[in-house]
């Protein structure tokens, strides 16, 4: 009898869960399966005709599901007016870039391109035998409605989606498939699938993310998105801050910056969807949205939100004062009003309510993380003096009782959840990078499968939401690049977390199914007794070119595990930053790769007890010596990664020259004492710190 | 005492304003920037800093004397800079620009064009333009300008330069230097005592510029090359003229000032004290003879006060423009009035004189002080290029006294 501390996400698209995968050593669905259904057999596989192919969204999604859809010999039709300006052009470069000139020019040569009046399909369509139609025209319900019949009536049976922004399945009479920006790149699109869900799990197998959302006025990612927009624009209505300003303190609080995104998307067409977006929840749901003035004069004009490059800002602004305590209030306050509808209505999963806002709007922290943070009476708090200072939005969609259930499993497994079989557990990371969210979860999920009797598990990614591991989220270290001890107290605790998975289980097995596993995320995945990974993925330490140094145990725990004669390699990973192969990594890194399905299976007869012979390399408790040095490396780069190196290997020969028990503290030490150094400042982490927190 | 009001329906919303330090030329970072840019943005920063939403405005006179960058644009480009988009005029006329600008923007709303106007004025004398002329009737066919001190330097309805005047008329009221001196020294002291009691913070707003970048370039929040000074520092100073030294002259500098004129009822809601009234009693201007632009103010003052049926008993704040020490002891002279009882929280022979938003200081500051008072006529008066007087006078009352 399987049990899960909350809801799999993969179970909302009809895919079953993350143990299911292990138990059945099989992913739920596959590409060709699913492309046989939506577009028939090989013998007679029909197409997918993108309308209003030269927009932006229409442009990107040719060439995403134009790369993934050609290997199945699905034809793409890109359909749009004959006025239209060459989007699909203008992208092409990227494509080349992506892919290269030849599987680029592939791609484009499977890849028709029709024009026609808006009216009558051409002729020639039918030849293409249309089964999917992507329907990215503009936003105006009844031109999408009358296109719809058009197809319906030449091609009765095909599937149909919009990718808008805004309109309901119920008021269009068709399935969403609503993509995010950037659209030749971002794997998440927002579903609302009528039937079997056939398009969502497509998305899925082809390696997209669909995430179900609610039939609503705009969807979550919309609300989320054009909601900061708005809650920024307020402010910048009633205080006369700039909008140039106002992003950096909204990234600085949040993470989005929105009118900059406004204008890399595009202003006019941005302004449109974003005053459209708001015009229509404003409709449905009060004041709350009302567009204000100054989205009213961008959305009739179309101009960008900064200034002309010749008015660069020459004034500055700082919130002083009580300011800053009023421009919180009116971001936090905007936002956690819109959450709590959103709530109310159900509009998701928490997870993927949560992860929409980080995936896809630049939020640090979902807003879920931030509203669960912050408690719930304190965010009540927070939406009731927003509403002192706008007395016009205290009317109505505003619903703190649903802040009550902030204890509920779902809302505090945001990012990380617990499958088990009764034998076997499965904790699975919704987030690809590691913060002190996923540190907690994951301390609960190790808590809840050992109080269920749980001493075999799985340690992976969601299938779902998180495509690889990409480290550390590189904001935790902020306050550590002031101060030492606020290093340690990052890599304290997170080392403690990656210990309890060698230390507190009888068999923890680390799976890698995406395509990395970087940094801090592949310090936890060793900390498990078996690493076992999809042959195509790679591994690395990309700390020194950062530069940082490893506080999670990189700087010993892999040496431990390693024999003699292999400790230079992880030594060269350490101090080079290069990527190593899963099938390179095996015997020395990792304990095994495969194709899917094999590793897959191989992780859960690990787990289990199963026949899997594979031999667990112990993990040396004393004190090592004979780290090699290693010679030949290509050089640093930078005076940077040059310290980084001379860090990384003094961390190294210290802590493997400590006993286990002594290690820890000794290379979390060597890791935030070089976190406050002038190369650490000047570096990557250092110059986002200064750019983000410093304005 | 009833004076009937000059735009009976305008009024200056009391503590909307704000300035600009003005830092002498060439020593801030106001020398580097877009003058009307900065106008823009600052009285952007000043009303959000005033609780005004910038939207409130319908109107924006703009007043500055040396060309910038895009001035073909005017006011409505400044707007822009703002933040905000509404039409809008220039008003210019040398250092009578910010009282002129006051006015017109009184006529505005008294006349019901506009309900909300702002007064922006603004200059930076720092690397003055040089205009280049077409002269046909001159021996070079093409003649070059540089707008600052080319024009200081002649007059060219008189041929003389600009300080000849304060010589002229110091020569013609047989003015003293030691009483010149005096007056200098104790306008220095006026000036650092309202600056020590943080009389000056409730009317200058300091102001971070960025450079291109986007990076801190400098922090306007002094009059920078104001130094205090010494009786026996000012008697050894070279006299340039009769009664005129370095130190008994105003230099030049760059900034702005605004303020917002509107009627009754949207002053009382745009100022965070309703009860003060601030309205427009008068105004005047005359000229005088060649050359003798000192003698102008106290004409201009005579002649407003005989319109209006005052005398300068009944003033509670006197402010004089007066890029020279000589003019105050003009006025004091003509007028027999003590020099001491003027000027009180500083002038601009003490921190400057960046031409156009000047007078718009002068009035803030004279304005300020009158709330201090618990109200009063308020006097504006100064001289402008060309022998030009201009006077204002103002009505600042609370709670209906």
């Amino acid at each position: 009898m399987a049990s899960t501390m909350r809801q799999p996400t993969l179970e909302t698209l009809g895919l079953g869960s993350v143990l299911d995968i292990f138990r059945n050593g099989r992913l739920p669905a596959t590409a060709e399966s699913l492309v046989e259904e939506v577009f028939g057999p090989g013998n007679d596989r029909g197409s997918l005709v993108i309308s209003g192919a030269n927009g932006i969204v229409g442009a990107g999604k040719v060439m995403q599901l134009g790369s993934r859809l050609m290997p199945h010999g699905v034809r793409m039709v890109a359909l749009d007016f004959p006025s239209a300006p060459d989007g699909i052009g203008a992208k092409y470069p990227g494509l080349v870039a992506a892919f290269g000139q030849a599987n680029a020019d592939a791609i484009m040569g499977n890849t028709v391109r029709m024009t026609y009046d808006g009216k009558h399909l051409p002729a020639e369509l039918s030849s293409m035998k249309p089964r999917f139609l992507l329907e990215a025209i503009p936003e105006i319900l009844d031109v999408k409605r009358a296109h719809y019949q058009l197809f319906n009536e030449a091609f009765p049976g095909i599937e149909i989606r919009s990718v808008t922004s805004g309109f309901p399945a119920k008021e269009l009479g068709v399935g969403i498939a609503h993509p995010a920006f950037p659209h030749e790149i971002n794997k998440i699109w927002e579903t609302v699938e009528p039937g079997s869900g056939a398009i969502a799990k497509l998305l899925w197998a082809t390696g997209l993310i669909p995430i179900p959302v609610g039939d609503a006025w705009s969807f979550i990612l919309d609300v989320l998105f054009c909601g900061v927009t708005h809650a920024a624009l307020m402010y910048h209505d009633d205080t006369n801050m700039p909008v140039w300003k106002i992003d950096k303190y909204v990234r600085k609080l949040i993470g989005p910056n929105p009118t900059r995104a406004h204008d890399a998307i595009g202003a006019a067409g941005a302004n449109f969807l974003t005053w459209s977006c708001l015009h229509h929840l404003s409709e449905t749901y009060g004041p709350l949205f009302k567009p204000t003035p100054s989205l009213e004069e961008k959305k009739a004009t179309g101009q960008n939100w900064y200034p002309l490059n010749h008015f660069r800002p020459l004034v500055d602004w700082r919130l002083e004062g009580d300011e800053s305590a009023k421009f919180s209030t009116y971001i936090l306050g905007a936002l956690f009003q819109m959450t709590s509808l959103m709530l109310s209505e159900d509009r998701g999963h928490l997870t993927h309510m949560n992860g929409i806002g980080e995936l896809c709007a630049q939020f640090r922290s979902g807003i879920l993380a931030v509203i669960r943070k912050a408690g719930a009476d304190t965010v009540v708090n927070i939406v009731e003096d927003f509403h002192r200072h706008r007395p016009d939005v205290a009317g109505g969609a505003w619903y703190p009782e649903v802040f009550e259930k902030i204890g509920d499993p779902s809302w505090q497994q945001l990012y990380v959840n617990a499958e088990h079989d009764g034998t076997v557990g499965v904790i699975t990371m919704a987030r690809e990078s590691y913060n002190h969210d996923v540190d907690a979860e994951l301390n609960r999920a190790i808590d809840w499968l050992k109080a269920e009797g749980v001493l075999r598990v799985i340690l992976t990614g969601d299938f779902h939401l998180s495509t690889q591991m990409v480290g550390a989220d590189t904001s935790e270290f902020y306050p550590a690049l002031e101060d030492a001890a606020a290093g340690m107290a990052v890599a304290g605790p997170w080392t403690r977390t990656a210990r309890r998975l060698n230390d507190e289980f009888d068999i923890s097995v680390g799976y890698l199914q995406g395509k990395r596993a970087l940094g801090g995320m592949l310090e936890l995945l060793l900390h498990c007794h078996y690493v076992v990974s999809h042959e195509g993925a790679t591994f690395g330490f990309p700390e020194v070119t950062l530069p940082v140094v490893p506080g999670m145990e990189g700087c010993h725990w892999p040496f431990r595990k390693a024999k003699a004669e292999d400790r230079s390699r992880v030594l060269h990973m350490l101090l080079t930053g290069r990527m190593v192969k899963a099938a390179d990594a095996v015997g020395w890194l990792i304990d095994f790769a495969g194709p899917a399905e094999t590793a897959i299976a191989k992780a859960y007869a690990v787990a289990s007890g199963g026949d899997h012979g594979l031999v667990r390399r112990e993990l040396e408790t004393g004190a090592m010596d004979g780290i090699p040095d290693v010679a030949g490396l290509p050089p640093a780069g930078s005076p940077g990664s040059e310290a980084a190196r001379k860090a990384i290997l003094d961390s190294v020969k210290a802590s493997c020259g400590a006993t286990l028990a002594e290690a820890a503290e000794i290379q979390a030490r060597h890791s935030s004492e070089f976190m406050t150094s002038s190369f650490c400042r000047k570096g990557a982490i250092g110059t986002e710190y200064t750019k983000t927190m410093l304005i | 005492m009833t004076v009937p009001l000059m735009f009976p329906r305008a009024r200056i919303p009391y503590g909307t304003w704000g300035s600009s330090y003005f830092p002498a030329w060439q020593t801030s970072a106001l020398a580097e920037v877009n003058i009307g840019q900065f106008a823009g943005e600052a009285m952007n920063r000043i009303l959000g800093m005033r609780g005004v939403r910038r939207s409130a405005l319908d109107y924006l006179v703009i007043g500055s004397t040396i060309p910038w960058r895009w001035k073909f644009w005017n006011a409505p480009l400044v707007s822009a800079c703002m933040g905000s988009r509404i039409p809008g005029c220039h008003v210019e006329q040398a250092c009578a620009t910010g009282l002129q600008a006051i006015n017109v923007a009184a006529n505005e709303v008294n006349w019901g064009s506009n309900d909300v106007v702002g007064v922006l004025t603004f200059d930076r004398t720092s690397d003055s333009p040089v205009g280049v002329f077409p002269e046909r009737r001159a021996y070079e066919r093409t003649q070059a300008l540089a707008d600052v001190w080319d024009n200081f330097g002649f007059d060219p309805a008189t041929g003389g330069a600009m300080i000849a005047c304060a010589g002229n008329g110091a020569r013609k009221y047989k003015i003293d230097r030691r009483e010149v001196d005096e007056i200098t020294l104790y306008r220095y002291e006026q000036y650092f005592a309202a600056k020590e009691s943080g009389f000056l913070d409730r009317v200058l707003v300091p102001l971070d510029i960025l450079n291109v970048a986007g990076r801190f370039l400098g922090r306007i929040d002094d009059d920078l090359g104001v130094r205090k000074l010494d009786a026996a520092t000012l008697a050894g100073m070279y006299e340039l003229d009769t009664c005129v030294t370095g130190g008994s002259q105003t230099h030049a500098s760059d900034g702005m000032a605004c303020l917002l004129v509107t009627t009754e009822e949207k002053a009382k809601e745009l100022s965070p004290r309703p009860e003060i009234e601030i309205s427009f009693v008068g105004k005047t201007d005359i000229r005088t003879s060649p050359g003798l632009m000192p003698e102008a103010p106290h004409m201009a003052v005579r002649k407003l006060l005989g319109i209006v049926g005052m005398k300068l008993e009944d003033i509670a704040v006197l402010k004089n423009h007066n890029p020279f020490a000589v003019n105050d002891a003009v006025f004091a002279k003509e007028m027999d009035y003590d020099w001491r009882k003027m000027n009180n929280a500083g002038c601009p022979l003490v921190w400057g004189h960046p031409q156009g938003p000047t007078l718009t200081r002068v009035t803030i500051e004279a304005l300020e002080e009158a709330v201090d008072l618990g109200g009063g006529y308020v006097l504006i008066f100064g001289c402008a290029a060309g022998d030009v007087g201009i006077a204002g006078l103002f009505k600042v009352s609370e709670g209906g006294k």
